[in-house]
């Protein structure tokens, strides 16, 4: 069985003071971290596991600058068998119907079973690329999926409902599945690894234009604070205390 | 031939008289069994053994110290590890850990900006700039940098040299993990990465010793980094130190009754026996006390090998909680520590066993600044 794995380089955002570059559509890069975003890692995983099960090849595909070498080279260490890199050249310009485009073009004539992505990506939280990539190449897609039992020409699926449902669907390959976080474990890409995986090859498709997009970032800001809001600055001790105030005033506590 | 496992680490030599597993702490409430391993080691030899009890070792080496046939017991079990590093299965926690010090340079998947948050307006801590020089370089650790309770520590020491006048400074949001309990996860790629940017980063300042809060820094700086020309000292020689000198002085007025605990990196590991002990009397009203098992008997406190981030579950209580339990029958209302790890374990445990009314557990740097 050979799989595709859709993943995506972003910046971890939890901890960090970000800061909006002078375009006002960007982040600054300078002090960020970046990784694999996190339900593409459970996608991969889930291709591994497959791998494990069944044999067959995994192919890793990222759109992205030249630095996303660093988590495609750790998905090749855990496992996967090659990669593409598709840089275009107006990176800024991306929108989710565009990279899907990109990614479809790369991809069509691969022979695959499935492909993976996760189901929505942590930086932009569109959760469009898997379906629309799904949806240009013509196959079935099962979007935020939470269990899989993989057979030689489909699968099962349950995907995670409001209220505690779920629910069951079949599923015939060539099918695009998209992956919730939790579904698996994902495992760890050790240093020796990652060296020993740079032997593997990453095939880079770059200067390609984005075939069309279909909206349009005007900016990226910090909302305003609200008018019931009251951010409380300072450290751990003085945050618990203005805290405690805060309830204590209202009679909570 | 290249030599197998059981070769490098001296199994055959084993004689099975049990006294690796009769010394391990965590023998008793764990499944690991070093004897057993050993065996089995020895007996499907063709195989790599691949038990997942060795994550249970806290790598404190007690076993290989008591061995009488040099059988390097630790040594193996962290061998063991990195097969199942390299095939990456391993707890989601560690894994978190590993991969935490890969991109924020700690374990804690705390951001690097925020290394330096630990200092408060009242401290005089200097940020050492590359280029610069200083008398004293403090590597301060990731766990005393990040962990609201280890903090207290970093914030006491630095009053201290301060207080002493100590030329010193710290290298701030440039200062990564040390790399001593990746080396014993057995990610030892990701170790030599470390050793080899911290030994590159540490050659671009000018000081003549680094002091470390952890003995676990302490430990792999000394005996690991293979390429430092510098003097390498734990915090509680230096204090030593400033003791003797007159810089510091204490007037013996702390009237509760500590006790001491050895943390295996400090103690057993690179016997730093005295220094703690001289430093706690100075500022004692009463005698230090001391465990029934202390000094190269030191029980471990299962806070080290990685087991910060490894849970195990076992009925039988922590060694922590066995410790803590035992500081009260000896009277104490203090544990004095000098490890962070040791620091948290011992806290917790403090609390899971309803001692909270009658014992605390404090870094040595803080109960001297108790007076002041
Ligand atoms: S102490 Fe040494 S000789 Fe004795 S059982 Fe353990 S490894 Fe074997
Ligand atoms: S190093 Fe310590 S915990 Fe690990 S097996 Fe040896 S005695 Fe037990």
């Amino acid at each position: 069985m050979n799989s595709i794995v859709c993943i995506k380089r972003v910046p971890e955002t939890a901890e960090a003071t970000l800061k909006i570059a002078s375009d006002n559509r960007r982040l600054e890069e300078e002090n960020l971290v970046f990784a694999i975003n996190e339900a593409d890692n459970y996608a991969l995983e889930q291709a591994l596991l497959l791998q494990e099960e069944f044999g067959g090849d995994i192919t890793i595909v990222s759109v992205g600058p030249e630095k996303t070498d660093e988590i495609i080279r750790m998905a090749l260490a855990k496992g996967a068998t090659s990669a593409i890199r598709i840089t275009p050249t107006d990176m800024a310009e991306l929108d989710p119907f565009a990279v899907a485009s990109l990614i479809a073009n790369e991809v069509e004539d691969l022979d695959y079973d499935i492909i993976f992505t996760g189901c929505v990506a942590s930086d932009d939280g569109f959760s469009q690329v898997g379906v629309t990539l799904a949806e240009i190449l013509g196959i079935e897609h099962i979007s935020m999926t939470i269990e899989m039992e993989a057979g030689e020409d489909g699968a099962t699926v349950n995907r995670e409902l409001e209220g505690g449902l779920m629910a069951k669907y079949d599923v015939k390959y060539p099918a695009v599945v998209t992956i919730q976080t939790g579904i698996n474990e994902p495992r760890y890409a050790s240093i020796l690894g990652i060296k020993r995986a740079s032997s593997k090859e990453i095939r880079v498709v770059d200067s390609v234009d984005i075939g069309g997009k279909r909206v349009n970032l005007e900016k990226i800001y910090f909302p305003p604070p609200g008018k019931m809001a009251e951010i409380i600055e300072g450290g751990p001790d003085a945050v618990a205390e203005k805290t405690c105030e805060i309830l204590k005033s209202k009679g909570l506590l | 031939m290249a030599q197998t496992l059981i070769e490098q680490h001296g199994l055959f030599g084993c004689v099975q008289c049990g006294r690796c597993v009769a010394g391990c702490p965590i023998s008793i409430r764990t499944a690991l069994n070093t004897r057993k391993l050993i065996y089995q080691s020895l007996l499907e030899s063709k195989k790599r053994v691949q038990s997942p009890d060795i994550w249970c070792c806290t790598t404190c080496k007690t076993c290989s110290d008591r061995c009488p046939k040099g059988v390097e017991i630790m040594e193996y079990i962290v061998a063991l590890r990195r097969y199942q590093v390299e095939r990456g299965k391993i707890e989601p926690t560690a894994r978190n850990a590993l991969e935490s010090i890969l991109k924020h340079g700690n374990p804690w998947e705390r951001a690097r900006e925020k290394r330096t948050e630990w200092i408060t307006d009242d401290l005089d801590v200097r940020i050492l700039e590359e280029g610069e020089s200083t008398d004293v370089l403090l590597f301060v650790g990731c766990t005393p940098a990040y962990d609201p309770e280890a903090q207290k520590s970093a914030r006491a020491l630095a009053k201290l040299l301060n207080k002493a006048g100590v030329d010193f400074a710290i290298l701030g949001t440039a200062e990564s993990c040390c790399g001593n309990e990746v080396e014993r996860m057995g990610e030892e790629g990701l170790f030599e990465m470390l050793v080899e940017e911290n030994t590159e980063l540490f050659s671009k300042y000018k000081f003549n010793r680094i002091v470390t809060i952890s003995p676990h820094c302490y430990n792999t700086f000394k005996n690991e980094y293979t390429a430092l020309d510098f003097e390498i000292i734990h915090y509680t020689q230096l204090l030593q130190e400033l003791i003797e000198s007159g810089a510091l002085k204490f007037d013996g007025k702390i009237g509760e009754n500590v006790i001491f605990h050895d943390p295996c990196f400090l103690g057993k590991q690179n016997a730093v026996f005295d220094p703690p002990r001289f430093v706690l009397q100075s500022a004692l009203e009463n005698e230090l006390l001391e465990f029934d098992r202390n000094r190269e008997r030191s029980q471990c406190c299962e806070g080290g090998g990685g087991r910060m981030w490894i849970e195990v579950e076992s009925d039988i209580e922590r060694t922590a909680e066995e410790r803590v339990k035992d500081a009260e029958y000896f009277g104490a209302e203090i544990i004095a520590t000098s490890c962070p790890f040791c620091m948290l374990t011992l806290s917790d445990a403090v609390k899971t066993t309803g001692l909270e009314d009658k014992l605390r557990v404090i870094d040595i740097s803080e109960i001297l600044i108790i007076d002041y």
